[in-house]
């Protein structure tokens, strides 16, 4: 599991993206308080932490006392000792367990009591519930299909994308507006600055990748930011954290009830329904539905098919949320760099423009051609090459990836193999110099001097650059040993 | 973003008509207007009032409304004239077939296909039999939103009056035919016409026409290739019916045979200039259309295709656009090279069967059409007659005369023989002329080609209907519109043609190269980016790779100087301007037939029309600027297609090295803008894996390139040129003249047009006499 993630996170190079497991390494000084929570115990069973570290836990959880590590060593074969030693140390990193001596000057693994207690509520139930868990008993007419649930999110959370790639433009019908807390929590995270001068926002480097990376893993990037802040807003972290755990746990399509929340959850719940993680149909209401954004928080896979209320009703809708296997994306790129967007869709179609040039539009498509000019001026603005290729696969048009499985000749991508070479060269082109380090050789008394040094630098291959006039050369670094011996043996005699 | 920077680039790329128009007139005063105004008339115009969007792009999306089954329809059509076709619709097939009659192809790649309409496509699918309201109500059908009103009104703007009258010569009387009485009473009230109509009778019957029944008939070619396959019902399924309806109907307009009522008055044979030129003036082009079947006084020749000669589809395609009515029609047919022009040529001339003239531009290429001939019809040595300064078969009795177009337009005086066999041209009634590569010919050249000769009916075989100078608007007037042009990415698909892969090759400019390329400022910057010795090494590390694996590879330059150095430097055989015919053919016959010749270095000479089909790799070290067209042509060395070797994805390479951080890197995108536009891909190396290891390479130490660099720097400003056509200029004249046209006029880049001397230079060269 979490390697999938990292792989996701790999694809972004400047922009810091943490997983889950980074994240809560990171939290060093709260991450024990976080096992108080059985949600946060259980996803981070379930996400964090290598399959073999799974087995290790599971052997352990009922073990009252601590393990000796030459048995938990031999749990594994020899063969797999780099992925068991891999195992031991994401454990040890989370201080799921920690390292204990017991007699016999054995060392031992010792579970850590909180989790150990709470991941066993989690599972065997115990404990006092969790504080959403209290569902509302009645079935209620006013209920919410998957699909509403679906569209309301997504619609919510491009209302935030919009924002950032559109802010200064005028208020469209889709600019309902963000809040004043939202758009703090994209200044913090450094994916907008204010222009001093004019007050006007401005896309940093980080929020064009920002953009160009999935649904998913922009909820998760976000969110974290927005927990690096709560605490000044008088949340506590720790309590947020275990909420959006728990809201990753819930049942897509089903309600639940915000009876019994503090009043700051309610506050952080005020937040979520901004973002469309849930979905509540009034403020005051006592009822919301958490939605897909919030079931796939932590998991980068789809929800699984239990976490979804059987409906008969929506079984056939469109998951167009990051429900990948019915996705179609838009995007048609031919081989002469045109680029054809079947889309109305004013953020995709911004997007797009980040880095092609527009030039036709038409009622459901757009026409555009990918140019140098364009692409530097993406480039400038921080995005990569690499994600600007990703983003055109992930949104290729299914005609792109039908044609591409279809012809005999297998390819890597679906995209035409020129135009994602051109789009490298065209990063490439950006930085051609090549350096080498050196050492200077100058104020040479005499000329048979400089030659001297020169020729025999030369000789053994190591003059990077002469100048005749000048009495100056450039020695690689490697040689300088060689040629300074070679001076001092020869200015000696 | 400098958005608008790429607006002006393709704005520079819409020929402008109006200034082409003015060039060519002023160019020769004499000459007359041949092209009718309404050509003039451009849809790019028409947007100029649509709304930017945020992005800088034109925004349509208030001005079109998408019709509620858009999905089954397969175009979007903007208001300035361009259209975009979706291949993986249901309907291409018919929508492109219909596309290709009224538009002009701006490039076909895998999945969207881009149109554009223009006065010139608009004529060309009138005078194939399309009506003006059929050609709407048909776009309509197909638009996936509402077609613009400017676009409605442009087409019937530039359709009204084309294609309406049509010249036909029957009976050895040329007649004004038309389907439409007002249209010839409005052109009898013109007093110029007036006076050119021939009464036979003297009774008066001003307003009284011949009325006549003109009886359609499909003409066949040879036997069939294969039959097309029914399509899939369920496919069918999906399309709107009224796509399917109407396309039937126009489908089978042309071969139906239909008994359509016109109306004609004879006019007089020597005033038929004056009424051609008259009805332009008046915007009424005439169209003309030879009755060969009826001609009876021209004999039938005795030619048959053989029973071998199969057609392909798309050729019977073109051929049935030609003879669509049972009528002969003059048009210009754009196949690539290797599609097998030359059967389109030779089926054309056995379905008319009547005396065949067929133009080529060198003395080369007249050799392989009357091998052709040979080939595919019925016709013997005794038929054939090649007129060219070598080769004088005796005239009288052929039924087909194959020669150059620079020996009929010669000027200068001719040998006696020749003299004899131009007069015996000139007083033949052809009926049908074959214009082979008709793109090269200069409109001038070829107005004097029409008045020296006459014929029923013309027809243009080409690649590329491309020049840099755009002057290729004028063809459709002279010899008649674009019947049929072919898609480059189906045939491939459909393995009539090579599958290739292009590949520019980026070779490093070394530092020393580099530094004088900088500082230098006349022409020998060219050669120093030619002569780049890691150009070298890349091309001779290709040629050896090739080789090794069997292939057999062609090396153009257009660069003598360079040519010369690199083919001597690697011991290999060389072709170029002054090379004489015997040692071309003894060269060529090596390379075709003895494994010892694998590569052969060539200069522009073997641009066109050297048929080499053993050849599948192409290497390109200088090339001339940025002319599109010579990429497209030199492509078409290796596209015939190649036999049993479907296993692998390309058969075909086609190298273009590039100097790295030259001039040579804009030329080489500008030229490749043609190919790319028809599918093609170009791959970038930049490094040649195991190169640096291979020690046989030359040039690898410094001091060797210091050596080259030195040749290069002693080389004469003579050698820094590329080869100058006989046909474009004769010799070289002093160089002091040339410099003036500063580099990029030199290098070709600003000037890619074909012009003749108008001092001609007092001694020819006889070698340079030969070569066209």
């Amino acid at each position: 599991m979490s390697s999938k993630k990292s792989t996701a996170a790999s694809n972004v190079v400047q922009l810091e993206c943490k997983n889950l497991h980074e994240y809560l390494k990171s939290q060093t000084q709260i991450i024990s308080k976080l096992y108080d929570y059985p949600a946060i115990c259980l996803a981070v069973f379930r996400d964090c932490i290598p399959a073999i570290a799974k087995q290790f836990v599971m052997r352990m959880l009922c073990v009252e006392q601590p393990v000796p590590q030459a048995v938990v060593q031999s749990w594994g074969s020899q063969v797999y000792a780099k992925e068991n030693s891999a195992a031991c140390e994401a454990l040890t990193e989370l201080k799921i367990w920690s390292e204990s001596s017991i007699s016999g000057g054995l060392t031992a693994w010792d579970l850590n009591p909180s989790f150990k207690r709470n991941l066993k509520i989690a599972w065997l139930g115990g404990g006092r519930s969790w504080s959403m868990f209290n569902s509302v008993e009645q079935s209620d007419a006013k209920s919410r299909d998957i699909s509403f649930l679906d569209t309301y999110a997504m619609s919510r959370w491009n209302c935030l994308l919009h924002y950032m790639v559109d802010s200064n433009a005028s208020k469209g019908s889709e600019m309902e507006g963000i809040s004043v807390d939202a758009v703090r929590i994209i200044l913090h995270a450094n994916l907008m600055v204010r222009n001093e001068q004019d007050g006007s926002y401005m896309l940093t480097s980080q929020g064009f990748q920002f953009l160009l990376m999935d649904t998913q893993s922009q909820v998760w990037h976000f969110m974290l930011q927005y927990l690096n802040t709560c605490e000044q807003r008088g949340l506590s972290l720790v309590e947020c954290l275990s909420m959006l755990f728990e809201l990753s746990f819930s049942t897509l399509g089903r309600d639940y009830s915000s009876e019994g929340l503090s009043e700051n959850m309610l506050t952080f719940m005020q937040h979520l329904r901004e973002f469309g993680l849930v979905y509540q149909r009034t403020r005051k209401e006592k009822r919301f539905f958490p939605t897909r954004l919030a079931l796939n928080f932590t998991t980068k896979n789809a929800i699984a098919p239990e976490n979804v209320i059987e409906n008969n009703s929506t079984n056939n809708s469109k998951m167009q949320l990051s429900d990948e296997s019915n996705y179609e994306g838009y995007i048609i790129v031919e081989t002469n760099y045109r680029i054809y967007a079947y889309s109305d869709s004013k953020l995709q179609i911004s997007l797009l423009a980040l880095f092609t040039e527009l030039l036709y539009r038409f009622p459901n498509v757009t026409v555009g051609v990918i140019t140098r000019d364009s692409i530097r001026q993406a480039l400038r603005g921080g995005i990569t090459a690499r994600q600007i290729i990703s983003y055109l696969e992930q949104h290729a048009h299914p005609k792109m990836i039908s044609n591409a499985a279809a012809s005999a000749f297998k390819t890597s991508s679906v995209l035409p193999p020129t135009v994602i070479d051109q789009i490298k060269l065209w990063e490439n082109e950006r930085n051609r110099f090549t350096f080498t380090d050196g050492v200077v050789y100058n104020q040479f008394l005499s000329e048979a001097d400089y030659l001297t040094l020169r020729d025999y630098a030369q000789s053994i291959d190591v003059l990077l650059w002469q100048s005749e006039r000048s009495r100056t050369m450039v020695v690689k670094k490697s040689g300088h040993e060689d040629v300074k011996k070679f001076w001092k043996r020869y200015s000696k005699g | 973003m400098s958005k608008y920077k790429g607006k002006k680039r393709k704005a520079e790329d819409e020929y402008d008509l109006q200034t082409i128009l003015e060039e060519d007139m002023s160019n020769d005063g004499a000459t007359e207007a041949a092209v009718p105004q309404a050509s003039g008339r451009n849809a790019e115009k028409n947007d100029e009032t649509v709304q930017d969007d945020e992005y800088g792009a034109k925004d349509y999306r208030p001005h079109l409304e998408l019709k509620p089954d858009f999905s089954s329809r397969p175009l979007y059509v903007a208001p300035n004239g361009h259209i975009f076709l979706e291949t993986f619709s249901p309907v291409y097939k018919n929508a492109h077939d219909f596309l290709i009659a009224i538009s002009e192809p701006v490039c076909r790649p895998e999945h969207v296909h881009e149109y554009k309409l223009t006065a010139y496509s608009l004529y060309a699918a009138v005078s194939v039999g399309l009506q003006t309201h059929d050609i709407i109500e048909y776009l309509r059908r197909l638009c996936k939103t509402s077609v613009p009103s400017g676009i409605e009104k442009f087409i019937k703007l530039c359709t009204v009056s084309y294609g309406k009258i049509k010249l036909v010569l029957k009976h050895n009387r040329y007649f004004i035919e038309s389907q439409h009485p007002e249209v010839l009473q409005k052109l009898l009230k013109d007093p110029v016409i007036q006076q050119c109509r021939l009464k036979r009778t003297e009774e008066n019957m001003d307003e009284e026409f011949i009325k006549s029944q003109q009886n359609m008939k499909g003409v066949s070619f040879g036997q069939k290739a294969i039959e097309e396959t029914p399509e899939d019902e369920a496919d069918k399924a999906k399309v709107p019916d009224d796509i399917t309806k109407f396309y039937d109907k126009i489908d089978n307009e042309d071969e139906e045979e239909v008994s359509l009522e016109t109306v004609s008055f004879e006019v007089d044979q020597e005033k038929i200039e004056t009424i051609q030129k008259r009805c332009i003036e008046i915007d009424y082009p005439l169209l003309a259309e030879y009755d060969f079947r009826n001609d009876t006084i021209n004999k039938d020749v005795n030619i048959d295709l053989k029973p071998a000669a199969v057609l392909r589809p798309y050729q019977e395609k073109s051929l049935r656009k030609m003879f669509g009515n049972g009528r002969a029609r003059s048009g210009v047919i754009v196949l690539p090279c290797g599609a097998g022009k030359s059967l389109v040529g030779v089926t054309a001339c056995c379905t008319v069967r009547k005396r065949a003239l067929v133009l080529c531009n060198s003395g080369v290429s007249v050799e392989q059409w009357k091998q052709q001939f040979k080939m595919w019809s019925t016709a013997d040595d005794s038929m054939i007659c090649r007129f060219t300064s070598e080769a004088k078969d005796k005239p009288m009795g052929s039924a087909i005369l194959i020669t150059t177009y620079s020996m009929i337009t010669h000027t200068q005086k001719r040998s006696w023989e020749a003299e004899q066999t131009m007069k015996w041209l000139q007083e033949q009634e052809w009926g049908i002329m074959v214009l082979d590569e008709v793109h090269t010919i200069p409109a001038k050249m070829f107005r004097r080609v029409l008045t020296l000769v006459q014929s029923h009916c013309k027809l243009g075989l080409t690649a590329t209907l491309l020049r840099e100078d755009d002057k290729i608007a004028d063809l459709n007037f002279l010899i008649g519109p674009k019947l049929y042009e072919a898609n480059w990415l189906e045939l491939q698909k459909n393995g009539y043609i090579a599958r290739v892969q292009c590949a520019e090759v980026w070779c490093p400019m070394t530092a020393e190269f580099y530094r004088e390329y900088l500082v230098t400022k006349t022409s020998k910057k060219m050669l120093l980016y030619v002569m780049n010795p890691s150009k070298f090494r890349m091309c001779q590390y290709l040629i050896q790779y090739h080789e090794r694996r069997g292939d057999k590879t062609i090396v153009f330059s257009d660069n003598v100087f360079a040519l010369k150095h690199y083919a001597i430097k690697m011991n290999k055989p060389y072709i170029y301007g002054p090379t004489l015919q015997n040692e071309r053919i003894q060269i060529l016959q090596n390379f075709k037939f003895n494994p010892k010749v694998n590569t052969i270095f060539v200069s522009k000479v073997a641009d066109t029309s050297f048929d080499l089909p053993e050849a599948n790799v192409l290497i390109q070290i200088s090339s001339h600027g940025g002319s599109r067209r010579q990429e497209a042509q030199r492509l078409g060395r290796i596209l015939r297609a190649k036999k049993g070797s479907f296993a692998e994805e390309y058969n075909a390479f086609f190298y273009t090295l590039v100097s790295q951080d030259t001039m040579e890197m804009s030329y080489s995108r500008k030229r490749q803008r043609f190919l790319v536009n028809q599918g093609y891909s170009y791959k970038v190396i930049t490094h040649l894996a195991g190169m640096d290891e291979d020690t046989s390479l030359y040039y690898k130490t410094r001091e060797d390139q210091g050596q080259l660099l030195q040749q290069v720097l002693a080389a004469s400003d003579i050698d820094c040129e590329d080869e100058r056509m006989p046909g474009e200029g004769g010799f070289p004249r002093a160089s002091t003249s040339r410099k003036t046209g500063g580099f990029s006029s030199l290098s070709g880049a600003d000037n890619e047009v074909y012009y003749e001397q108008k001092k001609r230079s007092t001694v020819q060269h006889p070698l340079f006499k030969r070569f066209r």
